[in-house]
């Protein structure tokens, strides 16, 4: 039976890391040249979907870009993590944007190639005039699962918990599930929103409101709360002593060529890191 | 003097009634103005780009509603005159042409179309293209064409039916002067009865122009999305107001974005008033519409 | 012109109304066999009956058809006393000239869309109702969904009632005029009684138009997969659940689910289309 886990786990590892491999390796060499000059005198159209975490980071790639070549057109969409990749497996989209990495199964059925080029963590949110700002696992999971109700059973005001979650789609959800609830329930009563920005949104504008953001995102407009003592900061996740985390992939199906290929090389640039860095997550490079 | 209370209350009743309904609408707008009319300007639609830069397609705009404008300006021309000469050659069918068993059953399927939740159009077009990406061609997917198509459908029955409406409208002595000097049927339509019902034809047209522009549930599904720039081609995404708004409802990242909204709502708000009552007063000026005529169904 | 031309214009004309009358029974098709998985097995029933958990393969949307429900029926509560009392206004109880105003105050509701609707009240309403009720936990609930759908609807509601008012025979109103009624007089006893076709079939449309609507449900409602227990919880449509989920994969169990939503609103719309109908026939209309 161990033989069976342990080269179960050796077989998991070894499929996503080849494709991890395999996509850096691609893109270690041409990834030093001005990245953005590359795309001179080039002309058409990149359709990227999928993680809303990445949104920031594409907008800004996409927006130097054009303006430096007004012949390229790129089109972003959002949607999750799950749609990201079911897009760019089926041909819809040239690159699938995922906050998690696609399992070997969605690799092998659509022929994915990863490339990781940032670092994120997922954390817990909540309302800043909220005096509660830390959290054990445990009370986190039971508020997810309904067990809690009152902010005041917490240390906070009297008052009933409002639990924000993600959809199935979303990368962000999974990867809170399994590292932060450890795959514990979620309530049915929770409110649904649609991305990061739109989490972002409700935690600020309800002062009751629980809920869990890409640490990209975060900004004075909520607060981070602390699980079993570590606050969700992108030093904390740097450090990997916040253990929510997760890489953000753009995936493409195959070999990436033309026009995609040089976008996922500018991401990797010197110039792309450093968007990274701007929109507040940890680069790759 | 039981008469005399119940009409009393009945009076309070309806004055409360007109009350609230005028004052809570005007509360909203009025709302809506004060926070939205301050980001009106040239910097809400065009961002940092001059204007004649950007009309002209010279430089991109990035963070203005040009694009949205743009590609909401394109959707609604597209789908209209997709779905004006089909509605307009079905309503003269449905006006000369069709038997009573023929009225009733179209009657019936266009009633049903007319009704159909824009959301459900929207599955209808979603499913469709993914049906064309699996067996047809690889490289289709939802784009402007699929909600071209799909916000056809959608606005199909108002044109028919104010088409019809106008068409039967006209007194008995119009219809059928010109045949009783020989026209044939066709001769009729196309001489005659056309000409005479183009207002009430066009009220309908200007209507759907109204629908397909405020339409978000359609498009959302059939290929809108949030950053595209002008739509570049029948098979590429696109960016729409409507879209932008609900967007940026739930996902402004900064006060200035979200003002943004307010001057899209603005925008949007005005532009469908106006042509909602533009069809309205056309409309008037035929005497005596035929009973509830389109406009009713909003998704 | 030649008989040519004649027979194909003719044939022209057909062609399109048939083409047009195709449209919505290819909308059905579609949706009939794209969730052909979910409802082949005579599977249909039981997912109404079943809630929606994707993660536990449960694939049903009672939670949502109650979530319909709810908002609409309670948007109608609001809207009906609202449309009839300013119909009733219009129709002789208010200032003739203040009557006419509103006449046009309400075309121009129309043409409100629906989104702007959602937009106002995620910052208007929303906040409001989560200060007065405190057990409303965020402010996006049914009620708050309900309030701005009925201000939706009211236009709708009140042309259906207006031509209900409008159609009464007016040798009746005449009649009664002169035997010296006064206005309240008037209107219960002629009018509104025979301007109640006209009634129902604008509460059929108003309800019709509330359950078909997604942006005010999706922005305003909170979306919670759970069956509402109160007025004051978050629930989620049949229409924004369609909105929800389509934007996620396109192959899953939980993706075909949808187009068994979409044929649920389809007859539902259909069944009100033919309600209204026989009540036009009814009055003597086709």
């Amino acid at each position: 039976m161990f033989e069976r886990i342990r080269t179960g786990i050796i077989k998991k590892t070894g499929i996503a890391a080849m494709s991890l491999l395999a996509g850096l390796a691609f893109f270690l060499v041409s990834a030093q040249a001005g990245a953005i000059d590359s795309f001179n005198g080039l002309s058409g159209e990149i359709r990227i979907s999928g993680g809303t975490a990445h949104i920031p980071v594409m907008k800004e790639a996409a927006r130097q870009i054009m303006t430096a070549n007004s012949e390229i057109s790129i089109s972003i969409a959002g949607g999750g993590s799950g749609v990201g990749i079911k897009q760019v497996g089926e041909g819809i989209v040239d690159i699938g944007n995922s906050g998690r990495a696609p399992s070997d199964a969605e690799v092998e059925q659509y022929g994915l190639n990863l490339f990781k080029w940032a670092i994120d963590g997922v954390g817990v949110a909540v309302n800043p005039g909220n005096p509660v700002i830390s959290l054990t696992k445990a009370q986190l999971k039971d508020i997810y699962s309904g067990k809690i109700t009152n902010w005041k059973d917490l240390g906070g005001k009297d008052s009933l918990i409002t639990v924000y979650t993600r959809d199935e789609s979303s990368g962000t959800r999974a990867v809170f599930w399994k590292k932060a609830l450890d795959k514990g329930d979620i309530v049915s009563s929770a409110n649904f929103v649609v991305s990061n920005g739109a989490m972002k949104t409700a935690v600020a504008n309800d002062p009751n409101a629980i809920g869990y953001v890409s640490v990209g995102h975060m900004d004075a407009s909520v607060a981070g709360v602390a699980l079993d003592g570590v606050f969700p900061t992108i030093d904390t996740v740097k450090s990997g002593e916040y253990t929510v985390a997760r890489g953000l992939y753009s995936n493409t199906k195959g070999d990436p060529s033309g026009l995609t290929k040089l976008f996922i090389e500018y991401l990797l640039s010197p110039e792309g890191q450093q968007i990274v860095v701007q929109k507040g997550f940890v680069p790759v490079n | 003097m039981n008469i005399r209370i119940l009409g009393g209350c009945l009076r309070v009743f309806s004055w409360g009634a007109v009350l609230l309904l005028t004052g809570s609408v005007l509360v909203l707008l009025g709302y809506l103005l004060v926070k939205g009319v301050p980001s009106l300007g040239r910097e809400l639609i065009f961002g940092q780009v001059d204007v004649l830069d950007a009309v002209l397609l010279r430089k991109r705009v990035f963070d203005g509603l040009f694009p949205a404008i743009a590609g909401t300006l394109s959707v609604v021309l597209l789908s209209v005159g997709l779905a004006i000469p089909v509605g307009v050659c079905a309503g003269i069918y449905m006006s000369e042409f069709a038997t009573v068993l023929q009225q009733r059953v179209f009657g019936l399927m266009f009633d049903i179309l007319a009704g159909i939740p824009s959301i459900v159009i929207g599955l209808f077009g979603f499913s469709g293209a993914i049906f064309i990406h699996k067996y047809v061609s690889n490289d289709f997917r939802p784009c402007l064409a699929v909600s071209v198509v799909a916000l056809a459908f959608l606005v199909l029955p108002y044109i028919t039916r104010t088409t019809q409406a106008s068409m039967q409208g006209l007194s008995i002595q119009t219809r059928q002067a010109a045949l009783a000097l020989g026209a044939t049927r066709v001769q009729n339509i196309f001489y005659v009865l056309l000409p005479q019902s183009f207002s009430g034809i066009l009220s309908g047209i200007i209507l759907a122009i109204g629908r397909c522009a405020e339409d978000t549930a359609v498009i959302m599904l059939t290929g809108v999305v949030a950053t595209a720039g002008i739509p570049g081609s029948l098979l590429g995404s696109y960016e729409a107001l409507p879209f932008y708004i609900y967007y940026i409802s739930s996902q402004y990242t900064d006060a200035t974005e979200l003002m943004s909204g307010y001057g899209a709502a603005i925008i949007l708000l005005v532009v469908c008033a106006v042509l909602f009552v533009l069809a309205f007063i056309i409309k008037r000026r035929l005497a005596g519409p035929a009973g509830p005529v389109a406009g009713e169904f909003h998704g | 012109m030649t008989r040519v031309t004649q027979q194909t214009a003719r044939i022209v004309f057909f062609i399109s109304a048939a083409a047009s009358a195709m449209a919505a029974a290819l909308v059905f098709g579609f949706l009939l066999v794209f969730g052909f998985p979910l409802i082949g097995g005579g599977e249909f029933f039981s997912l109404l009956a079943r809630p929606w958990s994707p993660g536990q393969g449960l694939y049903g949307f009672l939670p949502m058809t109650m979530g319909t429900a709810a908002i609409s029926f309670l948007s109608i509560v609001f809207a009906f006393p609202l449309s009839l009392g300013t119909v009733c206004f219009m129709g002789g109880l208010g200032p003739a000239r203040i009557s006419r105003l509103l006449d046009g105050f309400v075309r121009f509701m129309t043409g409100i869309p629906t989104v702007i609707y959602g937009f106002l009240g995620i910052f208007l309403l929303v906040p409001v109702v989560r200060t007065l009720f405190t057990s409303a936990g965020s402010g996006m609930c049914i009620l708050s969904a309900s309030l701005m759908l009925s201000l939706l609807v009211s236009p709708t509601m009140i042309i259906f009632f207006k031509d209900g008012f409008d159609s009464v025979d007016f040798r009746y109103i005449r009649a009664a005029d002169a035997l010296g009624a006064d206005s309240v007089q008037r209107l219960i006893y002629v009018i509104l009684p025979g301007a109640w076709p006209g009634i129902v079939t604008g509460v059929i449309m108003g309800l019709g138009r509330a359950m078909g609507d997604t942006l005010i449900a999706l922005m305003i409602a909170g979306n919670a997969v759970h069956v509402p227990g109160s007025i004051l919880d978050s629930a989620r449509t049949l229409t924004s659940h369609i909105a929800l989920v389509s934007a996620s994969d396109y192959e899953s169990l939980a993706f075909k689910s949808i187009f068994a939503c979409g044929l649920t609103l389809y007859v539902l719309n259909a069944l009100a289309v033919i309600a209204v109908r026989r009540l036009g026939r009814k009055r003597g209309q086709v």
